[in-house]
């Protein structure tokens, strides 16, 4: 369990601000922001390499903030993997595995289940990056740390390797029974690994919640943008109807440059809207069972990304994008220039 | 700026020429010349006694004397070097305190001072006169004049090559490597001995090499502060003004085969090469 308390610390430029975050015993949590937004630091400070200036930092229910390093009981995963040049794979493995006796074989067993056993004896130097990046690993979970922190551990990987490396950190989270903090600056990441993701930006946590949620509903157009959930769009909403009497909602329309919606809103006056690509239909024919939020638009172009694909969209003098499968952009044979209907289901408007 | 445009030019055409082998062929004649420079004097030298007169000169006791001193003091003043000086590189390479930029150049300053000028400096500070050298004196610690004043001198002209040696050592040591000790449980001392140290090592080994060479070669400073007992480059030195080459060169050459050896011997000795990054 790792339990931040209203944590704020400083460390060279990067400041944090009231950080506050729960990962449950054997969770994954996923900490996602920009490059420089200071993800490296909070690591570091729940390691204990940097002191926090206020707030507490709780492992295992025990407050750590003012223990050191060595006695925290974590396991950490630098971005450059930062092995021992100087002493073999084994030994960098079985390093903080000190006069245990059963060193040898936890050594081989983490070996064997990272498939990293023909180089034990060879010097980490020269081996390739996921080959290093898996010593790591074993080195960091031997003498089984109740945390595991990753910083940006794909990093430097392919995307072959990162997807085996994904699929192994859920098994290892899995057998060691070890909760995972893992930072990224990758979307993919946060939405395929973790349980909880966090999105960190100007020091201070954006938005926090498990990851369908935060995709779902962004809190805020940083939070929408950053995690690409959809076309952020920025306008004004105009009440159209009854406000209802339990939800407190009412029908409005949301105007933001030649584009009206209709939309289920809160409050009137300037809003974003989010309008996430899987909720834009497109065809070749006006839709029927969509009274409103039909347009006209013009295809700008067609990204194709193996079985789905963005179609980029120009509808009233706004750019939208709609996801939609390979086999519809051949059935519908989408060029750029044409012209199609797409239509947005009110309530997949998501009001900012 | 026509000179400034053609000088530009040249810049451009030596640019190009480096990756041709013209260039190189240019840089290895040059470096010959240089390395036949260094390497001609020390084999003239070694080919100028016949072994005979170089049996001689080993059963000479006073050279026998002077060469077991230099090579005693070298290496006290050379152990006390690593022991206060390392540490001091240390702290220069890893820890933020005001006036280190000053403390590099204090510690620059015998590198640049003509050694009989430091040997001077010595002489006033370590004198039995002075405060300093007159405390010493009365805890019975004779300095000049006396051996403890050879390896005053050595320290102080070798220090700063451990202390640079050793900082650029540490320097080169990434920090992260002792954080990644750290959460594996070591306590910061642990870490220091299982990590920074042996990768550092062996650029603090090849600073206390160049120390211990430089004080074995230190004459300026020696002669002021003690004449006697000589050490050897003050006896070479002696011999050349009493008797001229004849008497200089079986000396010369004997510690010149010395002074060899032990770096021959402690190179060989010297753990493995490791780059710390």
């Amino acid at each position: 369990m790792i339990r931040l308390e209203q944590v704020s610390l400083r460390a060279g430029t990067f400041r944090l601000t009231d950080v506050s975050l729960e990962v449950p015993a054997g969770g994954y949590a996923l900490v996602i922001g920009p490059t420089g937004c200071g993800k490296t630091s909070l690591l570091e400070a729940i390691a204990g390499h940097v002191p926090v200036t206020t707030g507490r930092i709780f492992l295992q229910d025990r407050d750590v903030t003012s223990v050191p390093p060595e006695a925290r009981r974590i396991g950490f995963v630098y971005q450059a993997y930062h092995l021992f040049p100087h002493l073999s794979v084994r030994a960098n493995i079985s390093y903080g595995l000190k006069d245990d006796p059963a060193a040898g074989r936890r050594v081989e067993e983490l070996a064997t289940m990272l498939g990293i056993a023909p180089l034990l004896d060879r010097s980490p130097r020269g081996l390739s990056g996921g080959e290093q990046q898996r010593i790591a690993l074993a080195r960091a979970l031997a003498p089984r740390p109740a945390v595991l922190l990753l910083d940006e551990p794909f990093a430097a990987v392919d995307p072959a390797m990162r997807r085996m490396l994904r699929r192994e950190l859920q098994d290892i989270r899995e057998r060691e029974g070890v909760t995972i903090l893992h930072v990224t600056h990758d979307v993919d990441d946060a939405l395929r690994l973790g349980d909880l993701i966090a999105v960190l930006g100007n020091g201070r946590i954006a938005q926090a919640g498990p990851p369908e949620e935060v995709f779902r509903y962004p809190e805020s157009a940083f939070v929408a943008d950053f995690l690409g959930a959809g076309t952020v769009l920025k306008g004004t909403l105009t009440r159209t109807g009854e406000r209802e009497k339990t939800t407190r909602r009412f029908p409005a329309r949301f105007e933001s440059g030649g584009l009206q919606l209709e939309v289920i809103a809160e409050r009137e006056g300037g809003a974003y809207a989010v309008i996430r690509p899987e909720d834009v239909l497109v065809s070749r024919q006006p839709f029927p069972d969509y009274p409103r939020n039909r347009f006209a638009a013009t295809v700008h172009r067609v990204e194709r990304l193996g079985p789905v694909a963005n179609v980029h969209l120009d509808a009233s003098g706004q750019r939208l994008m709609a996801a939609i499968t390979a086999a519809t952009v051949d059935t519908l044979a989408l060029r750029p220039g044409d012209a199609v209907s797409i239509a947005i289901k009110a309530t997949a408007v998501h009001l900012i | 700026m026509e000179s400034i445009a053609s000088a530009q030019q040249t810049g451009l055409s030596l640019g190009v020429a480096r990756s041709s082998p013209g260039f190189g062929l240019l840089g290895a004649f040059l470096g010959a010349l240089l390395v036949l420079f260094i390497i001609g004097p020390i084999l003239r030298l070694l080919w100028a006694s016949d072994p005979a007169t170089l049996a001689a000169a080993a059963g000479d006791p006073e050279i026998r004397a002077a060469i077991v001193l230099t090579v005693l003091t070298a290496s006290v003043a050379t152990g006390m070097a690593v022991l206060l000086g390392a540490p001091l590189g240390y702290l220069l390479a890893r820890r933020q305190f005001p006036g280190r930029t000053l403390l590099r150049g204090v510690l620059d300053l015998p590198v640049m001072i003509p050694h009989p000028v430091a040997g001077i400096a010595l002489l006033l500070f370590l004198g039995r006169h002075s405060p300093v050298g007159g405390a010493l004196a009365a805890m019975g610690l004779e300095v000049v004049s006396h051996v403890p004043g050879i390896i005053a001198a050595m320290l102080f002209v070798s220090a700063p090559l451990v202390v640079s040696g050793s900082r650029e050592a540490f320097a080169s040591v990434d920090p992260t490597l002792e954080r990644v000790a750290r959460t594996l449980g070591d306590t910061p001392w642990q870490a220091f001995r299982r990590i920074t140290l042996p990768l550092a090592g062996r650029g603090i080994v090849t600073g206390a090499l160049l120390a211990w060479g430089r004080s074995v070669s230190e004459f300026g400073a020696i002669v002021i502060l003690t004449y006697h007992p000589k050490v050897a480059s003050v006896l070479i030195f002696d011999r050349f003004t009493l008797s001229g080459l004849p008497g200089a060169v079986p000396a010369a050459t004997l510690l010149l085969l010395v002074a060899l050896a032990v770096f021959i011997l402690l190179r060989i000795l010297e753990p493995p090469a490791e780059r710390a990054r």
